[in-house]
């Protein structure tokens, strides 16, 4: 569904470039992470792939189109929730009114779920809705466009601990088979049992593109008392004892994203050897 | 919903989308243009000892009101490039960037012309009327072609003249509408600062340097193609030259908005 090839981008001339010779392909029927420390390039690469920036070299292909050109063929298979977004001061019923007709496979029905789901007020200015509510209505509204892809930046910033939960479930209850999700945060755990591919970016470069399955059938996550053991990959201190990363035996034990995202972004080359 | 130009289904969208998001924005420009009207027509109407307005007055007040508001609503186009969050909202609209820009230039330049010469008639009239209350003196209503009637002493010329005032209207309007993509902030203000910046510029440029290289004693000879030497040709190249000066113009806007990235 998405191949980027070589994609190379800067801000200026005079700046070093963001990104150089990057390589990506996504395929539909997945949610995959795009995790990174602040100011690694996740909101200008996701900019990139849906062509609100455009590319210094390389190519960006999305379901065969050029991002670039903004055809509405392309635009109406594609919803992006930004970090800071705009909502107009209307009802949801009056945004339903003028936004739906764009998106040929729109789900009325969804949207009407996800709203009650979410606890959300049909008939309120969504001007006047909290910060959070409006960003769970945008959800709800891009689930129920069933856009081949879905693009939420930071999606669960603001969303208090029980939308959290809801919005995990509302994601994974939500998607088809020919959607692909695209999920940019620095909350790894809001998103851990969500995500089923993992892309890490650090200094305008992938440090990892990998399915989970294929992560945990390489690795286990555990805790141990103690982190003397010859096998242990890396290890954080925590309270209580050590979690740790070792080499996976039977394949069985479930992904702890953050410490796998500290453990490479340390540089740890041992275990990067191994999730390679 | 096929097509990547121009689709008529997704443009009754996106007149639809923008009649929803600015419903209230265009429902307050019209209460305050029809209020304003309503004011600076009483106040003149009682300053001149409650004697009803005449023709007169109708088209002076109807030029003044229609450029101020016109070029107000016009630097109002493209307003979604006043932020970043709403930039990128209308860039992944689900629209060909020629329906994008055809529905700005409908909406703030066709509509406008349209819509602000009817709103100041009917508040004239509304006016008028009110104050017939006060005053003996018989209210006169004002016939509806003198919207666009210019009256121009001119025999020869006449139809040439108001070509050349529509074409320099059109152009103030396609300025205010390209300033408006061009500068994403304060864009009427930078629109006015970069013309009197061009302007002053090609004055400065043709009365100092051309004037001393003494390019105005040059005499073209009559039989040279595209050199205008009646009255009639150089206002015809006056209008063409408008006329071309606002295409360029409006295809600058179009540029702007298929190249802006955020």
């Amino acid at each position: 569904m998405i191949n980027i090839n070589n994609l190379g981008f800067t801000y200026s001339k005079k700046q070093p470039p963001l990104f150089q010779n990057l390589d990506c392909e996504l395929q539909a029927g997945s949610i995959a992470g795009l995790l990174g420390k602040n100011g690694a390039g996740k909101t200008t690469l996701i900019k990139l792939m849906i062509g609100l920036l455009f590319p210094t070299d390389g190519r960006v292909n999305i379901m065969d189109f050029d991002p670039k050109q903004r055809q509405p063929s392309l635009l109406q298979d594609i919803y992006f929730l930004p970090e800071e977004f705009y909502i107009p001061g209307i009802s949801i019923n009056n945004y339903i009114r003028a936004n739906a007709g764009f998106y040929p496979r729109f789900d009325l029905d969804l949207l009407k779920r996800l709203v009650s789901a979410f606890e959300l007020p049909e008939s309120k200015n969504l001007q006047k809705l909290s910060y959070g509510q409006k960003k769970k209505f945008l959800i709800s509204f891009g689930l129920a466009t069933r856009c081949r892809l879905l693009v939420l930046d930071e999606p669960t910033n603001g969303l208090d601990i029980p939308s959290k939960g809801i919005f995990r479930k509302v994601v994974a209850g939500s998607l088809d088979e020919d959607q692909l999700v695209i999920i940019s945060t620095h909350q790894v755990r809001d998103v851990e049992n969500l995500i089923d591919r993992l892309l890490m970016l650090e200094n305008g470069n992938f440090i990892l593109q990998k399915d989970l399955l294929d992560i945990a059938s390489r690795l286990n996550f555990s805790s141990a008392s103690a982190a003397t053991d010859e096998s242990i990959l890396y290890s954080e201190v925590v309270p209580g004892g050590y979690k740790i990363i070792t080499p996976s035996d039977n394949g069985s034990s479930s992904v702890d994203i953050e410490l796998l995202f500290n453990a490479i972004s340390s540089g740890n080359e041992k275990l990067i050897e191994y999730v390679r | 919903m096929s097509g990547n130009i121009f689709n008529t289904k997704r443009f009754i969208q996106l007149f639809k989308r923008d009649f929803y998001h600015n419903r209230q924005l265009y429902m307050l420009s019209t209460v305050a243009y029809t209020g304003v009207i309503l004011i600076v027509l009483s106040i003149t109407q009682v300053g001149n000892g409650l004697i009803p307005h005449n023709t007169e007055i109708f088209q002076g007040f109807l030029i003044a009101f229609v450029s101020v508001f016109g070029i107000l609503f016009v630097g109002h186009s493209f307003s979604a490039f006043r932020s970043k969050e709403r930039t990128m909202s209308y860039l992944m609209m689900p629209g060909s960037h020629l329906e994008k820009f055809l529905l700005e230039f409908v909406v703030k330049i066709c509509l406008m012309i349209l819509v602000l010469p009817i709103l100041y008639w009917v508040t004239y009239h509304i006016q008028g009327y009110f104050f017939t209350i006060f005053t003996p003196v018989l209210f006169e209503p004002v016939g509806f072609e003198y919207l666009t009637k210019l009256d121009i002493d001119d025999e020869n010329f006449g139809t040439l003249i108001k070509w050349a005032i529509g074409s320099a209207i059109f152009l103030a309007l396609c300025l205010g509408f390209t300033g408006s993509a061009v500068f994403s902030k304060q864009p009427l203000v930078k629109t006015l600062f970069s013309l009197a910046v061009i302007i002053l510029f090609f004055t400065g440029y043709s009365y100092i340097v051309l004037e001393e290289m003494g390019v105005s004693n040059y005499s073209p000879p009559s039989d040279m193609w595209l050199v205008p030497l009646t009255e009639k040709s150089v206002l015809i190249a006056l209008i063409s030259a408008l006329l071309f000066s606002s295409l360029v113009m409006l295809f600058v806007a179009y540029r702007k908005l298929k190249e802006k990235e955020v």
